[in-house]
This record gives structure tokens, C-alpha cells and sequence, in this order.
């Protein structure tokens, strides 16, 4: 099908003959070209891997591009669409099933211990770049679901920072005395989470479900994700978190969380996310935990991989492809270049190496990561196709709920109902 | 018909003075102005928020910065690895070439279908208007996809080719709309004079048309110079990259943004264009009185 | 205006150089031969360049086409679904109706006024029109998503100016109930284009028409009803239909402002928006394009419209 497609278009090219011809020039030196999302400071840093490896590898050619996260999926699409995918692929957690389950990654097994020397990595770690038992994407850092505390909101109004061992009922608590004792103009305890995904999971974890199967099913029912509602409910009731049209101008962007826009003392993100977060913000920032659902409770977090890189199904020269993530996530000189800008590197000899060049931010981000303990659990599978659009579901449904158009217990079955549906459409 | 052409067609008048109470006068300023205000704001704030300290640029409310930082202008136009002066000069070369483009282009076409008479004309007239109501995200990829087999990927050339194949229809309905407000009167006579289409076309439709022409050169800079999704899809290289891409590299929303240079780039960025929408419009006024033409 | 007083010589010397119709062909040629000369460039942009991604467009709304693999063949599943099985389809076509139903009408009467306003000769013409055209200039930047948000959140400057007068607003930008009016007021505030066409088209009315009748005594009020507005009905009907496909094809606008999701509950989910999550969030660009083509029609169908009815209200000169 789509080779037809192609020739109805190239038959309109063909009327535009005087045009340059198709194909690009064959070159002689093997070409790289790496695409990632990222801010100009991610890119003096990869640009400069990028000129080491080169300079390594002659006969290699190294070229790099870069887009924030919004501008680069639509233009990864295209590329990867018009059979013009870049070699190596930066791919995030939730797109690495898309893109693997419909061939645009090379499986990377075969070099595995050849060329991908990745066995000081976190097994783990390993495994969450892998889809349907094939190695797809090789992680570059990891973190986990945190909390962004602002310590000087919460000294203001005489409560105590939270701890690894804080509840959901003392964060209620909390959340109520900080609002009450209106230090700040239209300033709350917290944010609303309710429609956080990274939230629900953890909350989820802990109570021994999750929020897909392995197999890509839903993994909670409507009595859970009605509970989930009505415990964000109460706290909205008692003022504990921010009100829903507050909530609602909340992005899932650093720059318009609740504690960025200054409504509200804590905010939830991940743990790379801590140097930018602290970027747009004046008070002091501290990185802690998702909330408790009991005292002993286990297990809610998980070290996830920040990002990954993956070679294109369509380079040339795969193994190329392979020995450039090996250098990049391996090599020490590159590591002293990338430091933990991507997330808290998994190789233990390059953790060892940077641990005491880290400045202060980078070193709360790396002891958060490693110190989490028993909080933190297995790592869940990969999320399945449509997660992205669970996510929205989650989103929308949270919101119906926090202005009173589904109570709580209507908000569960509907979201229920409708991520099932998203699931089995695939 | 030549006498009456020369006496008919005269330099502009000025506006019609026309006298009015001071009261009204009075009124009508106090209401542009009140206008301008709710106009300006948003260039007010941007220039604040330019140089304005990052952390305070998403939590204050006031227009008034607490410290004045003009750091954010030397971050913005040197901090990206191309300097700012090589995507103001990219867009300007887009730019330029677009309004070129489709002054010519479009007013050819436009001509066709406002004046000329031949088998089909409302046919692809309707063709015409129908390449306006496609959304452009669902033709992108097949587009993308024949450029590239053109090679025209990573060039301007997928930017630029298309005005002079009178793409944007946006144009061409525009000068249709005008061109056939132009007295007939004036082309019968010329083609009574032995006139051929090109000649109309050139020395009636064209100098009579100064004010839709200015009009399609201003939208065509402006609305080049505020575009992404084209230059975000066919310009890869970032020596390519236009304004608007630079503007958003600094704006990562999962990482560290540089939201000062953001605004100071932004703010900048609006000084060319500004120009030539002051330069054209002028050209807005020059419209032509057509004196003593009986209709 | 040298130029074209120019032109007036050159018109009276062309009609030395008459040619002579010669035989069938060449009236034929007469006939219909300038008209696609003139077309030229335009049809082989349409063949080589629109014509085939268009296509190609429409053939991939009968399959399941999902950006990386072979499209397979999906007959008309898609259409049905959009039919049948498609809350969001609905909730998407209603906030755009009602965008375009809102934002269109005022953006036009407000760029009509002031285009009027500033075609009297007033004094400082070239710098009200300047200012008034400065927020079209920002365009869908990024700048205009955060300025926005700090002019219709909560605390925002729009809500500090209600206090004045005692009322204390919502969060407009991020409330289901009023998110929409202010991408409403966005795309009103952004006149600038439609009163450009508008003052470009009073340009056109020859002046002496004015003088004419104000010897006759008619009031400014006949005259604007008399003479300006029959005379720049071709221009109405130009913004008119083109402001109305913009507004049903908008999309930055609820982009930007909502960063994309088109929320809260889905109050600004413009169709293109949708249609753009479907093809690039959700990878299913064969649906999205049985959207697109959806779209289309319903634009279509309009656009006919408007034409039928233009030929009662709207004067051409021919």
C-alpha cells in the first residue's frame, strides 16, 4: 500500500521534472544523525559527545538535532513516516512501545556484550527498554516520580517538611494548615494530583495493583479509582489542595505547575525534572516522595528510565548505531561531559565517577533516586499502546469530578469504563 | 478613452478632510486610545518579562519588573549554537522570496478568474477555493514525503517553490474580490485600443491594485515570519532555521527553558517585521481615486 | 503615478499592434488560451504540488494508516466510527461551531468599525493603524500562551479589573464554562488582518461618489448605507467566508493555550486539535484524515452556501 501511495506522489513530482532528482548522494563516510528533545544546555552536551565520538571513529560523520518535547513528536513522526528517520532516536518511557511494536526500532539483542557493553547495568533498567522480550532502547539515566517541596511556604507557615514516611492523611492535614495560615495571596497546601497519572500509579502500587497489565489491560477497577476521586475530593473540600479552575491551568509543564505559578506549596514531576523546576522558582526546592497510603505501606515508586536511545529501523548501519549509545552511555570521558542532565546514569562505574563532581542539585537528584529504598518496587511493564491517550482519559475524567460535573463515585466507573475502551481499540 | 484615462487616474487625494465637531473628533480619539492601550499592553508585558529575573516571570502579575536585567538579550541572541542574526536573516530570506511569490503568482491567477473568460473557470475556481478547507496536518506527510523524494528536504525550497506556484488560494480570492471592483469600463476600452489580456493585466489591473497588492505583501511577510510547522517539519538543519524555530528551542517544557531569552528574542523578533508593516502600509493610502469614472 | 499615466500612452499605442484572429485554433485560442496562461502557475502547483498529498489524503481516510506501517485498506470503517462511536467527534464539532459562531461575527463588525473609523481622515491615522495591527503581528507565539494565561487566570489583570467594580471573576482561561470566550476574545483582539482588508477596500471607493451625493444633501449615515456599504460588499464576502474556514480550521489558538490537550473537559477541543492528537498523539493518521475530509465537507458545504446567497447581497462592478 504504501509503495502505491508513493508512486501516485511521485507521479505529481514528476511533473515538476526540471526539479533536482531524488536520491541523495551516496557519501562515503558513514553518517549519524541523532535526534533528541531537550533544552540548548542538553545539546552543548550531546554536541560535544557527539564531536568526541566522531573524533574517535574516523570515517564517521556526526550530525545533531534538537526540539523541545512538544515540536519534536511531530517532526519524529514525519521523519519516521517519510522513511527519513534518523539514525539514533532519543524515545521517551510511553512512545517506546508505539514506535517498537510498528517497526520503527532495531532490535538491539545482537550486541548485546559485543558491542553494547551494558552489563554493570541495573537489570532492571535493562528490561524497561525491551518490548515483547526484544532489547529496543537503551536507558539513558533514571529517575523517579517525586514530589517538589517548597521549603520556604512550608517554614512560613510553621509545618513541618515532609518525610520519606508522610501519609496521604498527615499530606491532607498539612496541605489544610498551610492554606489556612494564608501566609501567602490565593496560596494552598498542595496541588490537585487527581489527575496526575504518575500519581494514580504510585497510590495504585501501593494498594497492589497498577495501572496496566502486562498484556495491556487495565489493571484497577472503578472501586479503586473511585476512592482515588474521593479522597482528592475531600482534600478539595478542605482546602488541603489548590481549587479545580487553579488546578486546571496546570500544563504537566514545569512552567505551569501550580508550585511554579506560586498557588501552591508542593507539586508533583520527576526527579531530572528537580534543576529546571528549581530554575523557575525563588524559594528553595526539595525533592521527597510520593505520599503513603498507610504507615508501612511499600513499594509505590520505581526507578524508571528517563529517557533512551534507539536506533531506527531504517539506518544504514545498525551496529554503528549500537557501538554510538554504548560510547555515549559508557564512555567516561562522555560522561564527564553529559553528567546527570538526562537522569542518574545506570552504569554503576560511571555513577562512581560522577558522584563526587555533582553540584548540590545534581547530588539531591542522584541520593533521592538511590535512596529510595523499599519505597521504590519492581518496574512496571511498558505501557501499552494508547496509554498516552489513558493518560488523557485520566486527565479529563479527574477534572469532570473536581467541578462537580461526576461525583466521585461516577468519576471511577467513567474512567474505568473508558480507558478500557481506549485499551482494546489498541 | 486615453484622455479620459489621464485625466481620471490622478495622484491620491488626501483623505476626505471632513469637518467635524471638536466634541466628536474628541470622542473618536478617546476611544482609539483607550483601543491602544489594550493593544499595547501585551508588546508592554513582553518587554517586562524580557527583562524581568526568570523566577519571577510565571508567579508575578505586575508589569513592572523588580530589577531591569538586560542579560537575557545577550543569552538570547548569542546562547543557542547559531546566533540569532542567521535565523533573522533565514526568515528574511523566506520571507521575502514568499512575498514575491505571491504578489506574482496569485495576482496571475487571480486575474484569470477575475477578468478573463474561458471553459472550466468556475470549475477550478471552486477547485481553488477547495485548497483552502483542507487541514494542513493531514496532507503534511504525503507533502513531506514527496519533497523529499524531490530532495528538497532540509532546503527552503519546500517553503518557498509553492508561493510561486500560487499556492496560498488566500491570496488568490483576495485580489479576485479586488480586481473585479475595478471598473470594466477601463479594460474594454483599453482592449477597444487593440489591449492583449498581458497588457490589461499589467498596465490596468497591477497599478490600479496597489492597495490589495500592499495588503497580500504584508500578510504574506507577516504570516511567513510567524510560521513553524513548516519550518519545523522541512528545515532540519539548525543553520536553517527560521525565527520562529529558534524562538522555540528555548523552550523545552520537560527541562530547563530559557524563558528570559524567549521574550527578549521574541520581543526583537517583532522589530522587521513591524518595519515593513510601517514601510507597505503606506502604500495602503496611496489608493487610487477613480475620478470622474461613470459607473 | 508616473507610472501609470505610462500605462495610459502604452494602452493607446497597443492599438497599432492589433493582431489579426486567424482561422479556428486561434480563436479558440482567444477564447480560453489567456485564461490558462494566466492560470499557468497555479495549475501546476494544484498538479505537482497540492493535487496529490490531497489525494493521497483521502485514500488513507479509507485505511488504518498509522504513520510507520502500511496503511491496510479499512473500507469505510472509519467514516463510521466518526459516525456512530464518537463522543469527541461531536464534543469537537461543538466547541468549533460555537468558536466559529462567536469569534467570526464579532472579529468582523469590530475590524469593520475601526477600519470606518480610521478611513475618515483622522489625524495620527498611520499610528492607530500600526497599533491596531501590533497583536496580529505576535501572531500563535509562545509569548501570546503565557501573556494569556497571566491576563485571564485568577489573579490575572482582567479579573484585578473587575475587582475595581466589585465582582470577583473565575479563572476564565482554565474554567470549562468560559475557556472558550477567551480564545473568543484572542481571536477578536487579533482583528488586524480582516480590518486591513477592510480599509484597503474603502480605498477603492472612488471619492467623488461621496462628494456627489453630499451635494445632493444626503446625510453621513445615507451615505455609508448607500454608497460605502454596497460598494464593499465584495470585501465583506471575502472576510466573511475566509474568516469563517480560518475559524473552523483554528488551531494554534486552542494549542498554545491549552498546550495542546484542548482542556479543561475538553471546553476548547477544537476539531483540528482533535484531528491533530488522533494523527500524531495517538498515531492514527488514516482516522484523522477521514476527519479532515469530514471537515471539508462541512466547510464545503458552507462555502456553497455563501455563494448561493452571495449573488443577492454582494454588488460587483462586472
Amino acid at each position: 500500500m504504501w509503495m502505491t501511495r508513493r508512486r501516485v506522489l511521485a507521479g505529481g513530482a514528476a511533473l515538476l521534472s526540471y526539479s533536482m532528482l531524488a536520491s541523495s548522494a551516496l557519501s562515503q563516510e558513514a553518517r549519524l544523525r541523532v535526534l533528541w528533545w531537550g533544552s540548548q544546555a542538553r545539546a552543548d552536551r550531546t554536541n560535544k559527545v557527539n564531536q568526541l565520538f566522531q573524533s574517535e571513529n574516523p570515517g564517521v560523520s556526526m550530525n545533531g538535532e534538537f526540539l523541545g518535547w512538544s515540536d519534536y513528536w511531530p517532526r519524529l513522526a514525519t521523519q519516521v513516516a517519510g522513511r527519513n528517520a534518523p539514525d539514533i532516536i532519543q524515545m521517551d518511557y510511553r512512545y517506546i512501545v508505539e514506535y517498537a511494536r510498528r517497526g520503527a526500532l532495531a532490535p538491539l539483542d545482537e550486541y548485546l556484550g559485543s558491542v553494547l557493553k551494558v552489563e554493570d547495568f541495573d537489570k532492571v533498567q535493562i528490561e524497561g527498554g525491551s518490548v515483547d522480550g526484544k532489547l529496543y532502547g537503551v536507558s539513558l539515566g533514571a529517575n523517579s516520580a517525586a514530589m517538589m517541596v517548597n521549603t520556604v511556604a512550608f517554614e512560613e507557615a510553621g509545618v513541618d517538611l515532609p518525610t520519606p514516611a508522610t501519609t496521604w492523611d498527615d499530606m491532607a492535614r498539612i496541605g489544610t494548615e498551610i492554606t489556612k495560615a494564608g501566609k501567602r495571596k490565593g496560596f494552598y497546601g498542595i496541588a490537585d494530583g487527581s489527575g496526575v497519572e504518575p500519581l494514580l500509579e504510585n497510590w495504585l502500587r501501593q494498594r497492589g495493583k497498577a495501572l496496566f497489565t502486562a498484556d495491556g489491560k487495565i489493571a484497577y477497577d472503578a472501586k479503586d479509582a473511585a476512592d482515588w476521586f474521593a479522597m482528592w475530593a475531600a482534600m478539595r473540600e478542605a482546602q488541603a489542595c489548590v481549587p479545580p479552575d487553579i488546578q486546571a491551568l496546570d500544563q504537566y509543564t514545569v512552567e505551569t505547575s501550580p508550585l511554579s505559578l506560586g498557588k501552591a506549596a508542593a507539586s508533583y514531576a520527576h526527579s531530572n525534572q528537580f534543576v529546571a523546576y528549581q530554575g523557575v522558582n525563588k524559594d528553595k526546592l526539595k525533592l521527597n516522595n510520593f505520599p503513603l497510603i498507610g504507615k508501612d505501606a511499600k513499594g509505590g515508586h520505581y526507578r524508571k528510565p528517563s529517557m533512551f536511545f534507539s536506533v531506527s529501523a531504517q539506518t544504514k548501519d545498525p551496529e554503528l548505531g549500537a557501538k554510538y549509545v554504548n560510547f555515549f552511555v559508557k564512555d567516561p570521558k562522555a560522561a564527564e561531559i553529559l553528567g546527570v542532565e538526562r537522569g542518574v546514569p545506570e552504569s554503576a562505574a560511571v555513577r562512581e565517577q560522577l558522584a563526587p563532581t555533582l553540584d548540590e542539585l545534581g547530588r539531591a537528584m542522584l541520593d533521592y533516586v538511590s535512596g529510595l529504598g523499599a519505597l521504590a518496587g519492581a518496574l512496571p511493564p511498558p505501557p501499552p499502546s494508547g496509554a498516552g491517550e489513558a493518560e488523557f482519559a485520566l486527565r479529563t475524567v479527574a477534572e469532570q469530578v473536581a467541578f462537580g460535573q461526576l461525583d466521585a463515585k461516577q468519576g471511577g466507573e467513567t474512567l474505568v469504563n473508558e480507558v478500557s475502551q481506549i485499551l482494546s481499540r489498541g | 478613452m486615453t484622455d479620459a484615462t489621464m485625466s481620471t487616474v490622478t495622484a491620491p487625494p488626501p483623505p476626505p478632510a471632513i469637518r467635524r465637531s471638536p466634541l466628536s473628533s474628541t470622542l473618536i480619539h478617546a476611544a482609539l486610545i483607550a483601543a491602544s492601550i489594550a493593544m499595547l499592553y501585551p508588546l508592554l508585558w513582553m518587554v517586562s518579562a524580557s527583562v524581568r529575573p526568570e523566577d519571577e516571570i510565571f508567579s508575578s502579575t505586575s508589569l513592572w519588573p523588580s530589577s531591569v536585567d538586560l542579560g537575557s538579550y545577550v543569552r538570547g541572541w548569542f546562547g543557542l549554537d547559531v546566533s540569532f542574526g542567521r535565523f533573522t536573516w533565514n526568515s528574511f530570506v523566506i520571507a521575502v522570496l514568499t512575498v514575491i511569490g505571491n504578489v506574482v503568482a496569485c495576482s496571475l491567477a487571480a486575474y484569470a478568474f477575475a477578468r478573463l473568460r474561458f471553459a472550466g473557470r468556475n470549475f477550478w475556481f471552486a477547485i481553488m477555493l477547495g485548497t483552502m478547507m483542507i487541514p494542513y496536518h493531514v496532507t503534511l506527510i504525503p507533502q513531506y514525503v514527496l519533497f523529499l523524494d524531490l530532495g528538497w528536504v532540509n532546503t527552503i525550497l519546500p517553503l518557498v517553490v509553492p508561493k510561486f506556484l500560487a499556492s496560498d488560494a488566500f491570496f488568490i480570492f483576495l485580489m479576485v474580490q479586488f480586481f473585479r471592483g475595478i471598473p470594466r469600463e477601463l479594460d474594454e476600452a483599453a482592449m477597444m485600443d487593440g489591449c492583449g489580456p498581458w497588457r490589461i493585466y499589467w498596465k490596468i489591473m497591477l497599478p490600479l491594485s496597489l492597495p490589495v497588492l500592499a495588503t497580500a505583501a504584508i500578510f504574506s511577510f507577516i504570516w511567513t515570519w510567524d510560521d513553524f510547522f513548516g519550518p519545523l517539519i522541512y528545515l532540519n538543519d539548525m543553520n536553517t532555521y527560521t525565527i520562529q524555530l529558534g524562538l522555540r528551542t528555548f523552550v523545552d517544557s520537560s527541562s530547563t527553558s530559557d524563558w528570559g531569552g524567549l521574550f527578549a528574542m521574541s520581543t526583537l523578533s517583532l522589530v522587521p517585521v513591524f518595519f515593513f508593516f510601517l514601510f507597505f502600509q503606506r502604500l495602503l493610502i496611496e489608493g487610487i481615486a477613480t475620478t470622474g469614472m461613470k459607473r | 503615478m508616473a507610472a501609470v499615466q505610462d500605462s495610459a500612452v502604452a494602452v493607446g499605442a497597443g492599438a497599432k499592434a492589433r493582431p489579426a484572429a486567424q482561422g479556428r485554433l486561434a480563436a479558440i485560442w482567444t477564447k480560453h488560451g489567456a485564461g490558462y496562461m494566466f492560470l499557468l502557475p497555479w495549475l501546476v502547483g494544484l498538479f505537482g504540488l497540492t493535487l496529490g498529498p490531497a489525494i493521497a489524503s483521502f485514500y488513507l481516510s479509507f485505511t488504518n494508516f498509522d504513520l510507520i506501517r502500511s496503511a491496510e485498506w479499512v473500507g469505510t470503517a472509519n467514516y463510521v466510527r466518526i459516525a456512530t462511536a464518537d463522543p469527541k467527534f461531536a464534543a469537537s464539532l461543538k466547541v468549533t461551531v460555537l468558536y466559529v459562531v462567536l469569534s467570526v461575527p464579532f472579529k468582523l463588525a469590530f475590524a469593520l468599525l475601526v477600519a470606518i473609523l480610521l478611513n475618515r481622515g483622522i489625524k495620527g491615522l498611520t499610528v492607530y493603524r500600526a497599533i491596531f495591527y501590533l497583536p496580529s503581528l505576535l501572531g500563535g507565539s509562545v509569548a501570546i500562551a503565557v501573556l494569556w494565561r497571566q491576563l485571564f487566570a485568577g489573579d490575572g489583570l482582567v479579573n484585578s479589573l473587575l475587582a475595581q467594580f466589585g465582582i470577583e471573576g473565575p479563572s476564565w482561561i482554565s474554567h470549562p464554562d468560559y475557556s472558550i470566550w477567551t480564545l473568543v476574545v484572542l481571536s477578536v483582539w487579533q482583528f488586524g488582518s480582516p480590518m486591513i482588508i477592510f480599509l484597503a477596500g474603502l480605498r477603492q471607493i472612488p471619492t467623488d461618489m461621496y462628494e456627489a451625493a453630499s451635494l445632493d444633501g444626503a446625510s453621513k449615515f445615507r451615505q455609508f448605507y448607500k454608497i460605502t456599504l454596497p460598494l464593499l460588499t465584495p470585501v465583506i464576502f471575502f472576510n466573511a467566508v475566509v474568516q469563517t474556514i480560518e475559524a473552523f480550521k483554528a488551531f494554534t489558538p486552542a494549542f498554545i493555550i491549552s498546550g495542546g490537550t484542548g482542556g479543561p473537559i475538553n471546553s476548547t477541543l477544537f476539531y483540528t486539535l482533535y484531528l491533530y492528537q488522533e494523527a500524531f498523539g495517538n498515531f492514527r493518521m488514516g482516522y484523522a484524515s477521514a476527519l479532515a475530509w469530514i471537515l471539508v465537507l462541512i466547510i464545503g458545504v458552507f462555502t456553497a452556501f455563501s455563494f448561493l446567497t452571495s449573488r443577492y447581497w454582494v454588488h460587483y462592478d462586472d
